[in-house]
Parts: C-alpha cells; structure tokens; sequence
C-alpha cells in the first residue's frame, strides 16, 4: 500500500489489494453497531441468496451453451436442464460445416501477435515515462490518454482506406498491425514501473549499463507477475475483438468470430447445435488461460482498471 | 504478485532528472545523444498511434467535406459543410442519439449500481464464498462477444428459448423494439458486470479499514457508515467507471446489434455507432459518415471532459 499511496499520481483510487485481510468481520463490526444477531444472521442470509442468484444467472448462459452443445443433434430443441445421453454429434457436425480448427488457430495467432506487440511497445514506452523527465513528456503522456476520446468509428474508414493501399484488406497482418500499440497497454505498464525504485534505476545507470540493458536486465526480470497478468488480459481482449477483424476481414474462414457468424443465417434458421458446439469452442481457449492464471489476471484487472 | 521491489517503502524521488550530474556545458552533439533515449523509446509506441489513430482523426477531419463513395477509382467531391447540415437534419442521427443515451443510462446499472452493490456485499463476506461469488459474475467477461451472442439468441429464441420457457410467456425478444433494447442492455451488462465488480472491489481494498471502525466505534450503522464513508472514498472508482461506460458503450453493444438485430425491428436498436457503420459501409457514404463520427468525437470529447470535473467537484480524496 504504501508504495502505491505515495508514488502513484492518483492515491485515493486504492491500491492493489494485495495483502489486506478480509473487510468488516462482520460478527465484530455488528456488535460494535449494537446489531441483534437474529438481524445480522438475516442480512447475511439475503445477501447471500441474491449474491447466489446472480451468479447463478451470470453463468447460466455458458452453462446452457456447453449443455446444448452436448445434446445430441436431433435433440437440441430438448430442455431438460441436463443433456442425456451425452453425445459429439454436435462437435463433430461444426467440425465439417466449418474449419473450425484452423479459426481457432488463426485467431489464436492474432491475439498472440497483438498482445505481444501491445506488451512490447508499451514497455519501451512506459520505460520512456518513467525512466526519464524529458520536453513534451506531459503532452505525449496526454496523446495517449486522448486516444480513450477518438471513437473506432471515426478512424475506421481512413484506416479501411490506408490498409487497402498497403494490400492488408483480407489479411491477418491487417488485423494485427493497427493494433500493435494499445494506449491501454502503455498506460498500465506506466503505472506498474511507477512503483519501481528510482534509486535501483539510477544505480544500474550509474554502473555504466545503457538504457536498454537496464530495461532488460533490471526492469523486466522485476516486472515479471504483472507483464505476465498484462499480456493475458490484452489477448482476452484481442482474443475477444470482434469489430477490426470484422471489417478487415469479410471471410467466414479467417477468425472464430466470423466463422461463428456465418452460422447465424441458414436456410432453417440459426443451426443451434453448431452454434453452441463452435461457440463453445471458441471461449475454452481463453477459460483455460483464465483457469491456469487466475490469481494474475485478478490481480491485473485490480490493479489496472483503476490507476 | 508483483516483485518484492514494489513493497519496498516510498522512496524520496529525484527531483530534476535521473541523469547523473553533468560535466560542465557538454557538446551539442553529446546533449542531443542525452536527450534522445526518452524519445527513441517512445517512437514505436507514438509512431503507431500517430498513423492509426490521429492521422484516421485528421483524414476524418478532411474526409468530412467531401462527398465520396470509398471507390478508389471514384474522385472525392468537395462539398463543403453540406455533410453537416445533412446531418443535422436528419431524423435517424437523433433517433439514434437519443437511443445511444438511453442504453448508456440503463447500461450504468450494470456498470456502477450492481456493482457497488455487489462488490460491498461481497466484501462483507469471509473466506472462500467471496471468490466464489465473484469468479462466476467475473466468468462471462472471458465469453467473446460473438459467443455471447450466440449462445443468449439460442435462450432468447421465441419457440424453444430457455427464457420464454422459464418465464413461461412467450415474447419474441430479438423482433420487437421494446424486448429487443432490453436484450441488447441486458447482454452488453451481462458480459460487463464481473469486470466492473472487479473494479469496485479493488477501490474498496484501497479504503482504509481505520475510517470505518472509527465510524463503528461512534455507534454509526452499517448503513450509515456505507453512505457517508465508503461511497465518498469510493467516488473515484464509480466515476471511472461511469466514464468507461460512457465513452465505450457503443463499441460494447456493436457486435451483439451487429449479429442479433442488425439495428431493427424498425431501427429500434440503432445506436449512433451502428448508424455509422450504415453509413460508411453499407451507404458507401464515407465523407457523411466521417462527418458524423467527428461530431461524435467532439460530443464525447465535451462529455468527458463534463464528467471529469463533476468527479472533481464530487469526489473526495483520502489524501
């Protein structure tokens, strides 16, 4: 905390959680307030019904996707709240409708690229703010602040028009390299750096070591958990981009979200079944990164959302 | 989970520069060698924005006297100020205007209200429930838009929908104007909610637990203490997020307007982002369209900075 509190340029918007032991013992804090414990068993109760029933309806929808994927495909219009018999058909169905492998990988290989490039750029940027006092700084630091007011709408035409001079319409570079730098990405790691030594910076120049070297060798290695929890909340975020690769992109068989899209339309009407399977699919990736790295993605969610 | 050197306590900073004491009036030649590094680290990072973000803003700027059909082959049109006054004339952009509004208003239950309540109920609770609660409101944000789409057009189906079974009333979400705003709001908050608990939660960890046992010790209840302690400290964080919601509500409801009702029924859930999209890419109207996103820009612009300095005005800092 006090790392955070003093050397953060906004101190009232909380520092990471890290560390602190749960809030408000309830039982202590009641007493202290004068409550009846019949009072407080109730409000606990309540509480915890609808904190129940929310989640409850937050996952529902993806507890419903994976139950319908999971029906066999003659039974999709089924309700029973547990598909039985379990079957494939439905996997092995979107398997031949669409290359859903390769969408997969495709779009695994544009979130990769992106969030390397984001992670990369808005190091050496960061570093740039952080490391030294410089003209202009204020003004650039500003330029990248103001990119949250220009609406994607405002600049989507003239880079639709730059990219079909460069010959990237159609192509996955045309996704990835728009996207190389995130202000998001620069802002973030400034605000991790900022918490890092001076003095140990100082010291390692002193010692001779050239800018970049000092970057590599003492900043990085020290930044290690939060560059990790940053790379992975910028892949969700490409990962999960549906707007650019639309536009870019046109063709069913590029990413997962435009391959999915093509089975909105069909002659019958939506095919449920692919649907579920393929949408299913497309989110296990990124459950599976979320599951191995939990606590770091918490943990830079917390600590970036707000500083 | 970050390095141990984060925890080490507030260290005093070097007030001018990191540069050790220079020799006395170096060459123009070694100043410049000092002072470029800053900036070399920088050109990536600034050479991307400048292409991708603020040369679009100024060829928007350009593009919006013009009258052009995106046609290489086809010369632009100069027309002067004739795409704003097209544009303001136009009854679908204060449709559109007025419905992009409301859907940020109502979007703000999910992004501020639920949240803070959620997140103060949660905090309340000990051991394993909390992160329990919270990782399942957190686990739709992981869920890509099209997915989410997919999967709530599957429940929200008419005839063999989850949720007109549930419900047991049989409405037709997606093809009438007032079910399908309220689907949209409901999709866009259901993907948002976990992430704005989040935040929240952080905002409250960083309030001091000394304010409100002080307020405990002078017999102040629960609620009052809520009220007059913790939301005042909070206030930055549910500014923010207010702000994000803002700025980014358009982008977050595009790809689930764009793969559920294409703007309809009746251009019921056609926002200003989806106008522009029409515009530019279905019109082929590009200098109309780079017209009214940059009107957009300025509203947003305003509205920002209006944000900005009511949180200013309101919040409170625990300095």
């Amino acid at each position: 905390m006090a790392v955070a509190d003093t050397t953060a340029p906004a101190p009232a918007r909380g520092g990471p959680s890290r560390g602190k032991p749960a809030r408000g013992e309830p039982s202590a804090v009641a007493d202290l307030a004068g409550e009846t414990g019949a009072r407080v068993w109730l409000r606990t109760a309540v509480g915890h019904g609808v904190l129940a029933a929310l989640s409850l309806a937050c996952v529902f929808p993806i507890y419903w996707m994976y139950a319908t994927s999971l029906r066999r495909p003659e039974e999709v219009y089924n309700v029973s709240l547990f598909p039985w018999p379990l079957s494939v058909g439905n996997y092995t169905h979107v398997w031949d409708v669409i290359p859903i492998g390769r969408l997969i990988l495709n779009t695994f290989a544009v979130a990769a690229l992106i969030s390397l490039g984001q992670l990369l750029v808005g190091l050496l940027a960061a570093y740039a703010f952080t490391a030294w006092r410089f003209r202009g700084q204020t003004l650039l630091y500003l330029a990248f602040v103001g990119t949250w007011l220009v609406p994607f709408q405002v600049t989507m035409l003239p880079n639709y028009t730059l990219l079909y001079r460069l010959g990237l319409l159609n192509t996955l570079a045309g996704v990835i390299v728009p996207n190389l730098a995130s202000a998001l990405g620069v802002l973030l790691l400034r605000q991790h750096m900022a918490s890092f030594p001076r003095d140990l910076l100082d010291a390692a120049r002193m010692d001779g070591r050239s800018s970049w070297s000092v970057l590599w060798t003492v900043v990085v290695p020290n930044l290690r958990a939060p560059l990790a929890a940053l790379s992975i909340v910028l892949f969700i975020n490409a990962w999960n981009d549906y707007f650019w690769p639309a536009l870019v992109l046109q063709r069913a068989d590029s990413v997962v979200q435009l391959g999915l899209r093509g089975l909105f339309v069909g002659v019958e009407g939506p095919d449920w079944g692919g649907l579920m399977a393929g949408s299913g699919l497309a989110c296990l990736p990124i459950f599976g990164i979320y599951l191995l790295l939990q606590r770091h993605v918490v943990g830079a969610f917390v600590r970036s959302g707000l500083k | 989970m970050s390095g141990a050197f984060v925890e080490i306590d507030a260290l005093p900073r070097p007030a001018a520069t990191a540069v050790p004491v220079a020799a006395a009036r170096p060459s123009p030649a070694r100043r410049l060698a000092r002072a470029l590094p800053p900036y070399l680290f920088l050109l990536p990072a600034v050479g991307c924005l400048a292409v991708w973000t603020y040369r679009p803003l100024a060829a928007a700027v350009n593009l919006s006297f013009f009258s052009w059909n995106l046609l290489p082959t086809t010369p632009k049109d100069p027309v002067g100020l004739d795409n704003y006054r097209r544009l303001l004339e136009l009854p679908d952009l204060w449709h559109a205007l007025w419905l992009t509004a409301a859907m940020t208003l109502a979007l703000l239950l999910f992004t501020v209200v639920l949240p803070t309540v959620v997140a103060l109920w949660t905090s309340a609770i000990r051991g394993r429930g909390r992160a329990v609660y919270r990782a399942l409101i957190f686990a739709p944000v992981l869920v890509p838009p099209v997915a989410g789409a997919a999967v709530w057009q599957w429940m929200l189906d008419p005839t063999s929908g989850a949720v007109d079974r549930l419900i047991g009333h049989p409405i037709n979400w997606i093809h009438e104007p007032g079910p399908a705003q309220i689907a949209i709001v409901v999709i866009t908050g259901w993907h948002l909610l976990g992430f704005a608990v989040l935040v929240v939660s952080a905002g409250l960890a960083g309030i001091d637990d000394e304010y409100t046992a002080a307020a405990m010790l002078d017999r102040a209840s629960r609620w009052q203490t809520t009220r007059w302690i913790t939301l005042p400290l909070l206030s930055p964080t549910l500014v923010f997020l207010a702000l994000m919601t803002v700025l980014m509500s358009g982008q977050l409801t595009f790809p689930l307007i764009d793969t559920l009702t294409q703007g309809g029924p009746d251009s019921a859930t056609t926002n200003v982002y989806y106008l522009l999209w029409e515009w530019g890419f279905q019109n082929f109207d590009a200098g109309f369209a780079a017209s009214a996103g940059l009107l957009f820009f300025v509203a947003f612009g305003v509205v920002a900075v209006g944000l900005v300095r009511l949180s200013d005005r309101l919040t409170f800092h625990d300095n």
